[in-house]
C-alpha cells in the first residue's frame, strides 16, 4: 500500500468512560496519531450499527465503538451489554460486505486507561496502513 | 426549531495550550466557510469573562441562535459555556462543544496535522449545532412523605431521621410488632441488648406525631415515579384492639399452636399472643394466617379486645420516596445438617440469643436440653462460604462477632463450661478485634478447619464434632454436650412480594442490588426508592441502622427542593411512527418505558422522570420512532458526515 | 436561611458530604491539607471486589464538586482550633501559601514543564519526581498549580547559589506563566469561619512500617506499602502500570503480599484494619492481569473476607488467578544482598514449623492509622475518634453538632464511608437549616 496513505478513524466513545480516557491521554500528554475522530454518546448502548455503516460509506477506512468495560462499570447499569450484543452480530454483517475484521472494533476502554486508548488508536492505524483504503462504497439509505 | 440556524462558532486559544499547536487564526477563517455560520471569533481564553462576553454581545447583537466553542473538553466547561449562553437569552441546550486540545493540540505533534484536525471537529460540531433543539428542564412537584418498608432497626432509624427532617412517614410492617430481628438478639455486643435499642426507638416513634406506623400491613401496589409515588397497601386485621391490657387469658384458651418465630422456633405460641414483651402495638394479635375463627378468645375476654369479624383495609397512600428495610431471613440448616433437627441439643445461633435473653424462654439461662450444657462448640460458617453444598457463597459479616461475644458471656456467666469456636476464618474485622483477643483471654478454644467442614456426630455416648484441624493437621473429635451452628443471613423467602410490587432488582447473591455498591450503597437502581440494612446483603445491627440514616438522607436530597427536575437528553417517542412493537420496553434497564393505549394504538411511553439518557432504545427501535434529545439519530449522522469532509 | 457547614477532608468521605451538603441547599465549605481532593481514593488503580476504576468513580464526583456554587474548597489547610457549640462553631483553620494566584492559575501546566528543580513525588508515593512547582496529579480538583516552598529554588535557595546570586534566584514559572499568576509574596493566611456543624472526614495514614524493623521496610528496596504497590500498577502512576523493583527495574517474578503488618498485634495496634485482606488480593489479581507468569502469594492469619462481593472474590483470585493463601504470620525478612530478594521467614501454621520462602519484591499490608484533627471530640483508646452512640446516634462524635465519617472512626471501606457521609450530612443540614440541636426533645437525647 501507498505510504502516503493516512486512513481516516471514526470513534464512537461513551460519555462515561472511553471520553474521560480520551481526555486523559491529553492531560497526560501522550501522543498518538491524528488519524481519529471522536464522536460523543452518553452510551455505547445508544450507538445505531447504521452509523456504522454510514461511517464506512462516507468515506471512514476504520470504525471503533468504546464504552465501559462490563460487567459493573457501566453508568447506566447494562448499555454495554447492548452494544456487546448488537455489535457482535454486526461483525457477521461486515463479514458478509466483505469487510475486513480489523475495520471494525469494540472497545471497552475505562476512564483511566488513556494507555489502552493510545494503544488502540495505533494498533487501527497501522492495519488500516497495511490493509489500504476501504474502496468499496456501500449504499446505505 | 424551524427557523434558520445562525451559528457563532468560537476558537480558543487556550493561553498557549491550543494555540502552540493549532492555529487557531486559521480554523477561525476555515468556520467562517461553514454552512449556517454567521460569525467565527478566536480568543485567547474563551472560559474567561471577555471571552464569555464575546459570545453574549454576538448572541445580542447578531441574532444568533446557536454556539460552538472549540476549546478543551466539554467535561471541562459545557456548563460554564451553557450558563454564559442562557443568560444572554438562548436555550442553553443550543450550544455544541468541539474538543481541540484534549483530543488534539495537546496529543498531536505536527502543527499542519493538529490544524486540519481541529478543523473536522469544529466541521463535525458545527453540523451537529445546526440540528440541535431547545430542551427544557421539566420539574415536577413531590411529595414530602416517604413510605418505609420494614420495621425492624434500619427502618424505624430511617423514619425517625426522616420525621426530623419535617417529612410525613409511613412505617409499613408486615408482622404484627416494630422491632425485627435485632429486638430478638440477647447481645448485640457485651454491654447493648437488642431490646435495649429496639424500645428505645420505638418509644421515640410513639411519641412523634410525624410517623405513622402500619403493623400487620403489606404494600400491595405501586405506580408512579420519583416524587409522586401512588402506594396502596393493605392492613390486614389484628382482631384485638387497645382495651387489651395482656392479661393473657385468650392465649390459654386458644386451641392453635404453633412454632414461635419470635423464639426461632424454640418455642411454640398461639394463634393469639403477644409477639415480644416491648412489642409495638403493646398488646395482643391473633395471626389472621392460622386463626379458625372459633371465637374460644372472644368469649374469655373481660376487656372487649378481641373482634374476629374485622375486615383487612386497603389504604391509598402518596409519597415521593421509598426506603425498603425489610432485612432478611436466618439460615434453616437442612434436616440433618451439621445434625440439625436431630437433636436437642444442637441449636442455631439465633436461637442461642434468645435463649441468652433475659427475656427468653428460658429467663436468659443456657438451657440446653433441660440443663446448662458442660462444654458447647460453636460451628461457624453455616450456611455461608460454600462450606456445604447447601451453603451460600458469601460471608455473613456478623456471625464471627455474634459467636464469640456470645462465648464470652457464657464464659463470664458460667466459668466452668468449656467453649470452642470452630472456624474457618475469624471476621472479627475492624475494632471488634478486641473480641476475639478477649475470647482467648477468657479461654475460649479455637479450633481451625478449612478445606473440609466438621462434621456433627450423634452417637449413644454423646455428640461429637468431628473435624481435621488445620493447626496440628490431625483428625480430631470433641466431645460435646451441645452444639450451636453459627447461621448467616439469607434474603427473605418473601422478597419476591416486594420486588413484584416495587420492580427493584435482585442481585447475584439473591439480596437486592444497589445502584453502585460503592457511590451509590442505599438506592436502588430505580430513581426514588432507597434500601436500607440487610436487604441489601448481610450486615450488623449498627451498619444497618447507619444505612436507616444514609438512606433517609438520601430521600431527603431527593424531596428537598420541593421539586424533581427530570434529565432534559432523555428518550422520546414520536407517537406518529411508534408501532407498539414494544422492544425497547425490555432495553430499558429503569423500567422508564411501557405500553400506553393511544386511541386504542399501543404506543410506547417514556416516563420523563425515570429516563436516565443511555440511549439503548433507541437504538434497539426498529422503526426510529424512538429518539434522544442531544443525540437525536440525525444529530449524531451529521457528526459522522462531517467527520472527514 | 441557613449557615454553613464544615467538611473537613477531602476524601471519598468528605466529597460525598459536601455533594449531599450542597444538593439539599446548605453551604459547605471543604477543606483539606493538599491542593486537591480525592485522598486516598485517588491513588488506587482499581477497587475491590468488582475492580472498577477508582479514578473513573471517583473524578466525576471530584469534577461535580465545582459544579455547585455553594460548594467552596479551601485547600492546603488545616484545622488550628475549633470552639462554640452546635450551631455556632468558630473554627480557626490556616492555609499554607501555594505562591500560585488560584483565581488567576487555569491549570495549563506550562510552569511545571518549564520548573527545573525536581523531588520525589508523594503522590507516587516517592516513586518518582515532579516538579518544586507542581500540580498535584493530572485530574486533580481544583486544577491548579502550587509551589512547594522547600524544593523551590527561588523559596528555599541553596546555600551555595544564594551566596554567589546578586539577587533572587530562578522564577523561571513566573515568567513563563501566561495569566501571571506566581506570587512568590504569599503569606500563610488565617481564615476564621463560623459554621453551624462539622463533618470530619479526614481519613488515614499509613502507620509507619520502620515501626517494625524486622521488615526491612525502608532497608531493603523491593519492600513496599500497599500505597506504593497500588501506584505501581496504576496506568496513571510512576510507571505507567509496569510493576518493577526499586532495585533493579525488573518485573518481579515472585511477590509476596504480608498481611496484619502493625495490625492485630499487641506491640504496635491490637485492631484489625479491615480492608487489608481484599486490597491484597485486588493486588494480587491486578498484578497476575499484568504479568500472567508472576506467583503471587498472601501470608494472612484470616482472610476477613466479610463484605459484598469479597468471599466470591477471594475465591476467583484463588481459582481462576492461582493466588496463593499461606496462613502464618510472618517474623521477618532477610534480603539477599546480591538480588536484592527478600527470604521471607515465617511460622506455618499447617505445619507448625518455621518456613522460608524466597521473592522478589514484598508488599506490606499496613495498619491504618486515623489522621484525627484538633478537635475537641473524644476518642477510643486505639486513637479513632470516638462515636457517641452507635446505636442511637450513628455519625455522631461526643459533641453535639460534630460528626465523623470515614476511616478516622474506624477502618472501613468505601461503600461504608459513603453510607456514613450521606447520614451525615443530612444530620448536618438538619442543624445548619436552623432546627434545634435538643438535649431531650421528643424525650431522646440520642438523636441530634
Amino acid at each position: 500500500m501507498s505510504g502516503d496513505f493516512e486512513p481516516k478513524i471514526v470513534v464512537f466513545a461513551c460519555n462515561w468512560c472511553t471520553y474521560a480516557a480520551v481526555d486523559l491521554a491529553g492531560t497526560s500528554r501522550m501522543q498518538y496519531p491524528h488519524n481519529v475522530r471522536v464522536i460523543r454518546v452518553m452510551c455505547s448502548g445508544r450507538v445505531d450499527p447504521q452509523f456504522v455503516l454510514e461511517a464506512f460509506s462516507k468515506g471512514a477506512d476504520g470504525v471503533i465503538v468504546a464504552g465501559c468495560h462490563p460487567p459493573a462499570d457501566c453508568h447506566y447499569s447494562e448499555g454495554n451489554f447492548k452494544a456487546f450484543r448488537r455489535f457482535t452480530l454486526f461483525r457477521r454483517l461486515l463479514d458478509s460486505l466483505g469487510i475486513e475484521r480489523e475495520r471494525f472494533r469494540l472497545e471497552w476502554i475505562s476512564a483511566s486507561e488513556a494507555g489502552k486508548w493510545v494503544q488502540v488508536v495505533n494498533e487501527m492505524v497501522n492495519d488500516l496502513k497495511k490493509l489500504g483504503p476501504l474502496r468499496e462504497k456501500l449504499e446505505v439509505r | 426549531m424551524h427557523e434558520e440556524p445562525r451559528i457563532g462558532v468560537y476558537i480558543c486559544h487556550c493561553g498557549l495550550n491550543i494555540a502552540a499547536t493549532v492555529d487557531v487564526k486559521e480554523v477561525a477563517e476555515y468556520a467562517k466557510t461553514l454552512p449556517n455560520v454567521v460569525v467565527a471569533r478566536d480568543y485567547v481564553f474563551m472560559c474567561s469573562e471577555p471571552g464569555q462576553n464575546l459570545i453574549k454581545d454576538d448572541i445580542k447583537n447578531l441574532g444568533l441562535n446557536r454556539v460552538v466553542v472549540a476549546a478543551c473538553s466539554p467535561s471541562m466547561h459545557e456548563p460554564t459555556f451553557r450558563s454564559a449562553v442562557e443568560s444572554a437569552g438562548l436555550n442553553k441546550y443550543l450550544f455544541e462543544m468541539a474538543n481541540i486540545r484534549e483530543h488534539c493540540s495537546w496529543v498531536h505533534g505536527d502543527r499542519k496535522l493538529a490544524t486540519e484536525k481541529a478543523k473536522d471537529l469544529v466541521r463535525m460540531a458545527v453540523a451537529k449545532a445546526a440540528l440541535l433543539e431547545p430542551l427544557e428542564e421539566k420539574e415536577f412537584p413531590v411529595y414530602n412523605s416517604v413510605l418505609v418498608l420494614g420495621g425492624g432497626v434500619s427502618g424505624m432509624r430511617a423514619a425517625l431521621e426522616l420525621a426530623r427532617y419535617g417529612f410525613d412517614v409511613y412505617l409499613v410492617e408486615r408482622s404484627p410488632t416494630l422491632g425485627g430481628k435485632a429486638a430478638l438478639i440477647g447481645h448485640v455486643d457485651l454491654q447493648t441488648r437488642g431490646s435495649d435499642i429496639v424500645n428505645k426507638m420505638i418509644e421515640l416513634i410513639r411519641r412523634n406525631s410525624r410517623i405513622h406506623v402500619f403493623t400487620n400491613s403489606e404494600l400491595i401496589e405501586l405506580k408512579g415515579f420519583a416524587g409522586n409515588y401512588e402506594c396502596k397497601i393493605r392492613v390486614y386485621p389484628r382482631y384485638v384492639n387497645e382495651r387489651c391490657n395482656s392479661c393473657g387469658e385468650c392465649e390459654e384458651v386458644c386451641p392453635i399452636d404453633v412454632a414461635n418465630e419470635y423464639d426461632f422456633g424454640l418455642s411454640r405460641r398461639k394463634a393469639i399472643f403477644l409477639p415480644f414483651k416491648s412489642a409495638y402495638p403493646p398488646y395482643y394479635v391473633v395471626d389472621h394466617r392460622i386463626c379458625t375463627k372459633c371465637g374460644e378468645c372472644t368469649r374469655v375476654c373481660r376487656f372487649n379486645a378481641i373482634d374476629l369479624t374485622e375486615e383487612p383495609k386497603e389504604l391509598n397512600l402518596n409519597v415521593g420516596a421509598l426506603i425498603i428495610a425489610t432485612g432478611y431471613d436466618a439460615y434453616r440448616p437442612l434436616k440433618g445438617e451439621y445434625g440439625h433437627g436431630f437433636h436437642n441439643n444442637i441449636v442455631t445461633l439465633f436461637q442461642l440469643e434468645r435463649l441468652l435473653d433475659p427475656e427468653g424462654p428460658t429467663r436468659g439461662e443456657l438451657i440446653i436440653g433441660g440443663k446448662v450444657p458442660r462444654s458447647i462448640a460453636f460451628i461457624q460458617c453455616v450456611g455461608s462460604r460454600n462450606t456445604t453444598p447447601n451453603a451460600r457463597s458469601y460471608c455473613s459479616r456478623m456471625c464471627c462477632t455474634t459467636a464469640i461475644t456470645d462465648a464470652i458471656k457464657i464464659r463470664e456467666k458460667y466459668p466452668y463450661v468449656d467453649v470452642y469456636i470452630v472456624y474457618k476464618d475469624i471476621m472479627t474485622y475492624g475494632s471488634d478485634e478486641s473480641l476475639y483477643l478477649e475470647a482467648g483471654r477468657r479461654l475460649v478454644r479455637f479450633v481451625k478447619f478449612e478445606e473440609e467442614p466438621p462434621s456433627v456426630v450423634i452417637s449413644p455416648e454423646g455428640i461429637f464434632i468431628d473435624l481435621y484441624e488445620y493447626t496440628i493437621q490431625e483428625r480430631i473429635r470433641i466431645p460435646v454436650d451441645a452444639v450451636v451452628l453459627s447461621t448467616g443471613m439469607i434474603p427473605r423467602r418473601d422478597l419476591e412480594d416486594v420486588v413484584r410490587v416495587t420492580r427493584v432488582s435482585i442481585g447475584g447473591d439473591g439480596f437486592l442490588r444497589e445502584a453502585h455498591l460503592k457511590l451509590a450503597p442505599v438506592e436502588s437502581p430505580t430513581k426514588g426508592i432507597f434500601l436500607a440494612g440487610a436487604v441489601t446483603g448481610p450486615k450488623n445491627i449498627m451498619e444497618s441502622i447507619r444505612m436507616g440514616s444514609a438512606a433517609a438522607a438520601k430521600a431527603m436530597d431527593l424531596l428537598s427542593k420541593g421539586k424533581v427536575v427530570a434529565e432534559p437528553m432523555i428518550a422520546s417517542v414520536n407517537e406518529d411512527i411508534c408501532s407498539g412493537c414494544a422492544i425497547c420496553v425490555g432495553v430499558c434497564p429503569y423500567d422508564a418505558i411501557s405500553i400506553k393505549l393511544v386511541d386504542s394504538d399501543r404506543i410506547a411511553h417514556v416516563e420523563e422522570a425515570l429516563c436516565m439518557g443511555c440511549g439503548s432504545c433507541v437504538a434497539a427501535c426498529p422503526s426510529g420512532a424512538m429518539q434522544q434529545f442531544g443525540f437525536k439519530d440525525k444529530q449524531v449522522r451529521a457528526q459522522v458526515l462531517a467527520a472527514f469532509g | 436561611m441557613s449557615k454553613p457547614v464544615l467538611v473537613l477532608g477531602g476524601g471519598i468521605a468528605g466529597i460525598q458530604a459536601a455533594l449531599d451538603l450542597a444538593e439539599q441547599g446548605v453551604d459547605v465549605y471543604l477543606v483539606d491539607k493538599l491542593p486537591s481532593v480525592g485522598g486516598k481514593m485517588a491513588q488506587l488503580d482499581k477497587t475491590f471486589p468488582t475492580l472498577d476504576c477508582a479514578s473513573c468513580i471517583l473524578t466525576p464526583k471530584m469534577a461535580a464538586l465545582l459544579r455547585y456554587p455553594n460548594i467552596k474548597l479551601i485547600m492546603c489547610s488545616e484545622v488550628q482550633e475549633v470552639s462554640g457549640s452546635a450551631g455556632n462553631f468558630l473554627v480557626r483553620i490556616l492555609r499554607r501559601p501555594t505562591y500560585v494566584n488560584w483565581d488567576l492559575c487555569n491549570g495549563c501546566g506550562t510552569c511545571v514543564e518549564k520548573c527545573p528543580k525536581k523531588v520525589p513525588d508523594e503522590f507516587n508515593m516517592g516513586l518518582s519526581m515532579r516538579k518544586a512547582i507542581h500540580i498535584m496529579f493530572p485530574q486533580a480538583v481544583p486544577r491548579k498549580a502550587l509551589i512547594d516552598e522547600k524544593a523551590c529554588i527561588r523559596l528555599n535557595p541553596p546555600p551555595e547559589l544564594k551566596e554567589k546570586a546578586k539577587g533572587p534566584l530562578c522564577g523561571i514559572c513566573e515568567r513563563v506563566c501566561p495569566a501571571k499568576a506566581v506570587d512568590f509574596s504569599q503569606k500563610p493566611e488565617t481564615i476564621e469561619l463560623n459554621v453551624a456543624a462539622i463533618i470530619i472526614a479526614t481519613g488515614m495514614e499509613l502507620y509507619d512500617p520502620r515501626n517494625i524493623p524486622e521488615y526491612g521496610y525502608g532497608k531493603y528496596q523491593n519492600v513496599f506499602t500497599h500505597l506504593e504497590f497500588e501506584r505501581l500498577v496504576s496506568a496513571t502512576g510512576p510507571t505507567q502500570g509496569e510493576i518493577v523493583r526499586r532495585s533493579d527495574g525488573r518485573h518481579p517474578k515472585r511477590i509476596a503480599w504480608i498481611q496484619c503488618v502493625g495490625s492485630r498485634d499487641v506491640r504496635f495496634n491490637s485492631y484489625c484494619s479491615a480492608f487489608c485482606c481484599m486490597a491484597a488480593t485486588k493486588e494480587a489479581i491486578l498484578a497476575k492481569e499484568h504479568m500472567p507468569d508472576v506467583e503471587c502469594t498472601i501470608y494472612y492469619m484470616d482472610i476477613r473476607a466479610f463484605g459484598k462481593g469479597f468471599n466470591e472474590f477471594v475465591n476467583r483470585a484463588k481459582k481462576e488467578f492461582g493466588i496463593k493463601y499461606v496462613r502464618g504470620k510472618v517474623v521477618k525478612i532477610d534480603e539477599n544482598p546480591s538480588t536484592k530478594n527478600l527470604v521471607v521467614t515465617y511460622e506455618d501454621t499447617a505445619s507448625s514449623y518455621m518456613k522460608k520462602e524466597e521473592h522478589d519484591m514484598v508488599v506490606l499490608a499496613v495498619a491504618i492509622r486515623p489522621s484525627c484533627p484538633p478537635i475537641p471530640v473524644d476518642l477510643t483508646a486505639d486513637g479513632f475518634v470516638k462515636l457517641r452512640d452507635p446505636y442511637l446516634d450513628p455519625v455522631s462524635t461526643t459533641k453535639d453538632g460534630i460528626f465523623v465519617v470515614g476511616v478516622v472512626a474506624g477502618a472501613k471501606d468505601i461503600p461504608d464511608s459513603v453510607t456514613e457521609a450521606s447520614a451525615a450530612a443530612a444530620r448536618a443540614a438538619l442543624i445548619a437549616k436552623g432546627y434545634e440541636v435538643p438535649v431531650a426533645v421528643d424525650g431522646g437525647g440520642y438523636l441530634a
